[in-house]
C-alpha cells in the first residue's frame, strides 16, 4: 500500500514540477529577452487545450509509440531517488536506469516514424545521432562514479554523498562533474543543442504531425525528461536530499543554470554537436575516469 | 477596445471549471503564420521582445498539426490558395481564421489582379478580419482579444462552418482551382447535401 502511494505521488509530482520547469523555462527566458512573458501556468493552459481538440492519428503505432515512451519516462523516474523516497529502489540501480533512459526515445521514434512526415525523420535520426554524442561521455560519467564510490545502487551513492558532501566538489569526481555539466543540455535536448525539434528549419522535428491530445502526452513526455535529466544530475553530483523540499531546491538551482544557456545560446548543426561532444566533455570523462582509477586503486 | 470585449479572465478558477474547453482555447491560441504577402512583416515584432504575444498566450507554431489560429496575411494568389487549404484542412478542431490587411478582405490593391483572389471567406470560413493596409500590431492584439469575446459568446463557428457547408466550399474551391488532387475532408457531409439537392431539384 505504501509502495503504491509512493508510485504515485512521485510519478504525479514528477510531471507537475516538470510541467513548472517549462512554464518557468518559457519566463526565465522571455524575461531574459526583455519581454514580459506567458503567465507560469501556460503549459498547464496548453495541455488543457491539446485534450479539448480533435486528433488525427497516423496508425497504431502513431498511439502505441506515444504510450510506449511515456511509460517509459514514468518507470524511470521511479528509479530515481526523490528527496527520501525512492519507489524502486531494490534492484539494479544506474544500470538499469541507463538502459531503460533509452525507451522513451524510442517510442518518440517509432511513433513519429509511424508518421511518414520526412520532418519528423530527420528530428528523429538527428535525436539518434546526439544520443550517440553523449552516452560515450555519460557511460564514462557513471563509470567512474561507480568506481568511486563501489556500488551501482542510485540510493547508496546518494546516502554516502548526504554525509560525505556533494561529489561535485570531491576531487577526483570534480572532472567527471564538469564533464557532465556539459553534456546536460544535450541530454536534456535544450540549447545549444536544441537541433532534435528546431522550429525554423525542420517545423519541430518529431513533433511535426502531433496534434491535440498527442501533443499534449508529448509535453508531459517532455517534462518528465527535463525532471530525469535534472534528478540525475542532482542525485548523482549535487547530493540529493535528505528531503523532498531540499531535493527540489537543488532542482531549481541546477536548471536555472542551464535555463541561462538556453535563453542566449544559438544552435550548433548537427554534425558540430557530436564534434563537441567527442571532443571536451569525453575528454574530460576520460581523464576523470583515469583520475579516479588511479586515487581508488 | 469596448470594456465588455477583451477583458482578461485567465485567472478566473470558476470559469475554468465551468467550460475548460473554451478557456483553454482562449488562452493557448497557438498561431499558424501563412506567409502570403506583406503583412508577414508585421508578424516579428508582435511575437518578439517590442510587443510580445507569448504573454497573451499567442505563440507561433511550425506546422498545422500543432494550430488553432490561422493567420492569411496578406493577398492570396490562386496558386498559394491550394496551399492554404490543404493547411486549413489539417489543423485539429476547433480552429480560427483570421484575415491580416484589406488584400483577403475585398482584393485590396490587388481588386483587379488576374491571379489573386478577391474574397478569402468564399474558399475557407474567415472568424475574423484585420483592416487595414497595413495592420499595426496592436491591431493583431485587437483582433486577439475580440476573439476572445467570440469563442465566450460561442459565436468562433467558423471550423462548425466549414463542416456543415463543406460541398459549397469545395465547389468554390475547384472552380478556382480545378480538379483537387486531394479527397474530401468529410465525404459524407458532401453526400448528405447532394441528395438533399436531388430532393429539392
Amino acid at each position: 500500500m505504501v509502495l503504491v502511494l509512493q508510485i504515485l505521488f512521485v510519478s504525479i509530482l514528477a510531471c507537475l514540477v516538470g510541467l513548472f520547469l517549462i512554464g518557468l523555462s518559457r519566463k526565465v527566458t522571455a524575461r531574459i529577452h526583455w519581454r514580459y512573458g506567458p503567465p507560469l501556468s501556460q503549459p498547464f493552459i496548453d495541455i488543457v487545450k491539446w485534450f479539448s481538440q480533435t486528433a488525427v492519428s497516423h496508425g497504431k503505432l502513431f498511439d502505441a509509440g506515444m504510450i510506449f515512451s511515456l511509460t517509459g519516462s514514468v518507470v524511470v523516474v521511479l528509479f530515481l531517488p526523490f528527496g527520501g523516497i525512492c519507489p524502486l529502489s531494490g534492484s539494479g540501480g544506474l544500470l538499469v536506469i541507463l538502459y531503460l533512459m533509452l525507451i522513451a526515445p524510442l517510442g518518440i521514434a517509432l511513433s513519429a516514424g509511424e508518421s511518414a512526415n520526412p520532418h519528423a525523420s530527420i528530428g528523429v535520426s538527428r535525436k539518434m545521432q546526439l544520443a550517440f554524442g553523449y552516452e560515450l561521455s555519460l557511460l564514462m560519467i557513471l563509470l567512474s562514479l561507480m568506481t568511486y564510490y563501489r556500488t551501482v545502487s542510485i540510493v547508496d551513492i546518494v546516502e554516502t554523498q548526504i554525509q560525505a558532501g556533494w561529489s561535485l566538489v570531491q576531487l577526483p569526481l570534480v572532472v567527471s562533474g564538469l564533464a557532465y555539466l556539459l553534456i546536460m543540455p544535450a541530454i536534456m535536448g535544450i540549447r545549444p543543442f536544441e537541433m532534435i525539434q528546431a522550429p525554423q528549419e525542420i517545423s519541430s522535428g518529431p513533433m511535426a504531425e502531433y496534434g491535440g491530445k498527442f501533443l499534449a502526452f508529448a509535453t508531459l513526455q517532455h517534462a518528465f525528461n527535463i525532471y530525469i535529466g535534472l534528478s540525475l544530475f542532482v542525485n548523482l553530483f549535487m547530493g540529493g536530499g535528505s528531503n523532498a523540499g531540499y531535493f527540489l531546491i537543488k532542482l531549481l538551482l541546477a536548471f536555472m543554470v542551464f535555463q541561462v544557456v538556453h535563453a542566449v545560446w544559438p544552435r550548433f548543426r548537427i554534425e558540430q554537436a557530436v564534434r563537441y561532444l567527442w571532443r571536451w566533455p569525453a575528454l574530460l570523462a576520460f581523464i576523470g575516469l583515469i583520475i579516479v582509477w588511479v586515487t581508488t586503486s | 477596445m469596448t470594456k465588455k470585449s477583451g477583458k482578461m479572465d485567465r485567472n478566473n478558477i470558476g470559469k475554468w471549471f465551468k467550460s475548460p474547453g473554451n478557456m483553454g482555447q482562449k488562452y493557448s491560441l497557438h498561431a499558424l503564420y501563412f506567409c502570403t504577402g506583406c503583412g508577414i512583416i508585421e508578424i516579428p515584432p508582435t511575437i518578439t521582445t517590442r510587443w510580445d504575444a507569448e504573454r497573451f498566450g499567442v505563440i507561433p507554431v511550425a506546422t498545422p498539426r500543432q494550430a488553432n489560429l490561422f493567420l492569411i496575411t496578406g493577398y492570396v494568389s490562386v496558386k498559394t490558395l491550394r496551399y492554404i487549404i490543404r493547411s486549413y484542412e489539417q489543423m485539429p478542431e476547433p480552429k480560427y481564421t483570421v484575415g491580416f490587411g484589406s488584400c483577403p478582405i475585398n482584393g485590396g490593391m490587388y481588386w483587379d489582379s488576374y491571379n489573386t483572389i478577391k474574397h478569402l471567406d468564399k474558399y475557407i470560413p474567415v472568424d475574423g478580419w484585420i483592416a487595414g493596409c497595413m495592420p499595426r500590431p496592436e491591431a493583431v492584439f485587437v483582433a486577439v482579444t475580440h476573439l476572445w469575446t467570440l469563442i465566450d459568446k460561442g459565436m468562433a463557428t467558423g471550423y462548425l462552418k466549414y463542416r456543415e457547408h463543406y460541398a459549397k466550399y469545395r465547389r468554390n474551391q475547384e472552380k478556382i482551382l480545378g480538379e483537387l488532387e486531394w479527397p474530401p475532408l468529410f465525404s459524407k457531409e458532401e453526400e448528405n447535401e447532394k441528395s438533399r439537392e436531388k430532393v429539392a431539384g
